[in-house]
């Protein structure tokens, strides 16, 4: 028989993949992404973050941790301002997790917890960028140019993962 | 849900809150003050550094290719508006090299060491860009060893795209001129007018709905037309004279009515940027 790879392998790796892509993503589709007045900004980060956190086993995987320390990098390598996302990242995902726990497990409520999730985070994100200055839009800006487009990026992006994602995860379950 | 803010936890955010208000603070004032950051961020920014090129390097590849297609389709008609100007070209290079050869000559006969003209070119390549709403910025894999410093100014294909905000090792990021920010860097300028009257001064923000750059301030009473072009003026601080930065597309009144406000059309495209150069005066 096969060896399996251990499902915490395959989401550490996955995870920075994810990170990675996050960037190369921006910077391949910076034209449509960053294209005036709207504003989209991909989360694959956290998207895979908050999936491993409805599919898999928190604890075995120490989710919260890895949440910080790719927070932390994130922080580091991306925009440079520490101190933002090491705390939003395992915050929103405790959150999503707490709200999926009192949900019936299904596409449909893992959806709604998933939209919430990139709420809070990009809510927040702009709340820290507003406090040192580098978000100088209103908020009424935000919500439509920035919240609400990134919004449906990341829910397109959801429904093509959540599939592949959640089969990975029972298949290790075993 | 069983009670969300017990004691402990109430404790616990607002410790985490002070960290993070804390190192939000540190991180701005290190980014405005300092030259590079703490050794240990540059080491980690580094290591993510190499590591990320392991997926940008095929991910760029894989638009590379999307592009050379249609590119390829684009030729026909490009190949006919290119001709017309080969002609003219080869008579400016030509020109160039003659008042060059003479510019030196005569710096040498006055005693005149480096002027502020001077600069040289680090090429680059960009591996990724910030996923972030907030910060216009971008990722070079160049860095200190390669030469790069604070401040210096980025150019990509014809002009001015932005400043090094942060230095690393072996990379560095680069806050582009759409950067809204107050924070972010402001050029010195200078325009030559129809009569020849140079108009200085300085970018003082950018209008992202119509994609402009915007000099304030100016009260000069210099002549200035759509299409003058805008470059560098060397004035203060490391960025040399004479990179273009794009041409005059329309001129306002400020807000109060005393000074001029002139709208310059960038001439890179700063949503589309693969490889850059970084400008290091002599």
């Amino acid at each position: 028989m096969k060896r399996k790879i251990p499902i915490a392998i395959i989401f550490v790796v996955g995870q920075f993949l994810a990170f990675f892509m996050d960037g190369s993503i921006s910077q391949i589709l910076s034209g449509t992404l960053f294209k005036y007045p709207n504003t989209m900004v991909p989360c694959l980060t956290m998207m895979w973050l908050i999936l491993a956190a409805f599919f898999g086993n928190s604890k075995k995987l120490h989710l919260s941790v890895w949440a910080a320390i790719i927070g932390f990098i994130f922080d580091m390598y991306y925009t440079g301002i520490l101190g933002v996302y090491v705390f939003i990242f395992p915050l929103v995902v405790y959150l999503c997790q707490v709200i999926y726990q009192q949900l019936p497990s299904s596409f449909m409520s893992g959806f709604l917890v998933y939209f919430i999730g990139i709420t809070v985070l990009v809510t927040l994100g702009f709340v820290a960028n507003a406090f040192i200055g580098q978000a100088s839009t209103s908020v009424s800006q935000f919500l439509v140019n920035t919240l609400a487009p990134t919004l449906a990026l990341n829910l397109v992006f959801l429904a093509i993962l959540y599939f592949p994602i959640e089969t990975l995860y029972r298949t290790h379950r075993r | 849900m069983q009670k969300f803010f017990s004691s402990r936890k109430l404790v616990i955010v607002i410790v985490c809150l002070i960290i993070s208000f804390g190192l939000m603070t540190v991180s701005v004032a290190i980014r405005n003050k300092r030259s590079t950051p703490p050794m240990i961020q540059q080491f980690g920014n580094d290591i993510v550094g190499f590591a990320d090129r392991v997926v940008a390097v095929p991910m760029n590849g894989v638009q590379h290719g999307f592009v050379s297609v249609k590119n390829l389709l684009n030729t026909y008609q490009e190949n006919q508006r290119l001709k017309s100007k080969v002609d003219l070209l080869a008579q400016t290079q030509v020109k160039d090299q003659t008042l060059e050869r003479e510019n030196k000559q005569l710096k040498r006969q006055l005693n005149v060491g480096s002027t502020l003209t001077g600069y040289e070119k680090i090429n680059a390549a960009v591996i990724t860009r910030t996923p972030s709403s907030w910060a216009s910025q971008v990722i070079i894999n160049k860095g200190q060893a390669a030469g790069v410093k604070k401040d210096m100014p980025v150019i990509a294909g014809p002009g001015l795209i932005g400043t090094i905000a942060e230095v690393n090792k072996t990379n560095s990021k680069v806050v582009l001129i759409s950067n809204t920010a107050e924070n972010s860097n402001r050029f010195a300028i200078q325009i030559v007018g129809s009569d020849s009257k140079v108009v200085n001064g300085i970018i003082t923000s950018y209008d992202s709905q119509s994609n402009r750059i915007i000099m304030g301030n100016i009260t000069s009473k210099a002549k200035l037309a759509k299409g003058d072009r805008v470059s560098t003026s060397g004035l203060g601080g490391t960025i040399p004279k004479g990179i273009y930065v794009g041409t005059v597309s329309k001129i306002a009144e400020d807000d109060y009515g005393l000074a001029k406000k002139v709208y310059i059309k960038p001439a890179a495209n700063l949503n589309d940027i693969e490889v850059v150069s970084v400008a290091v005066r002599e």
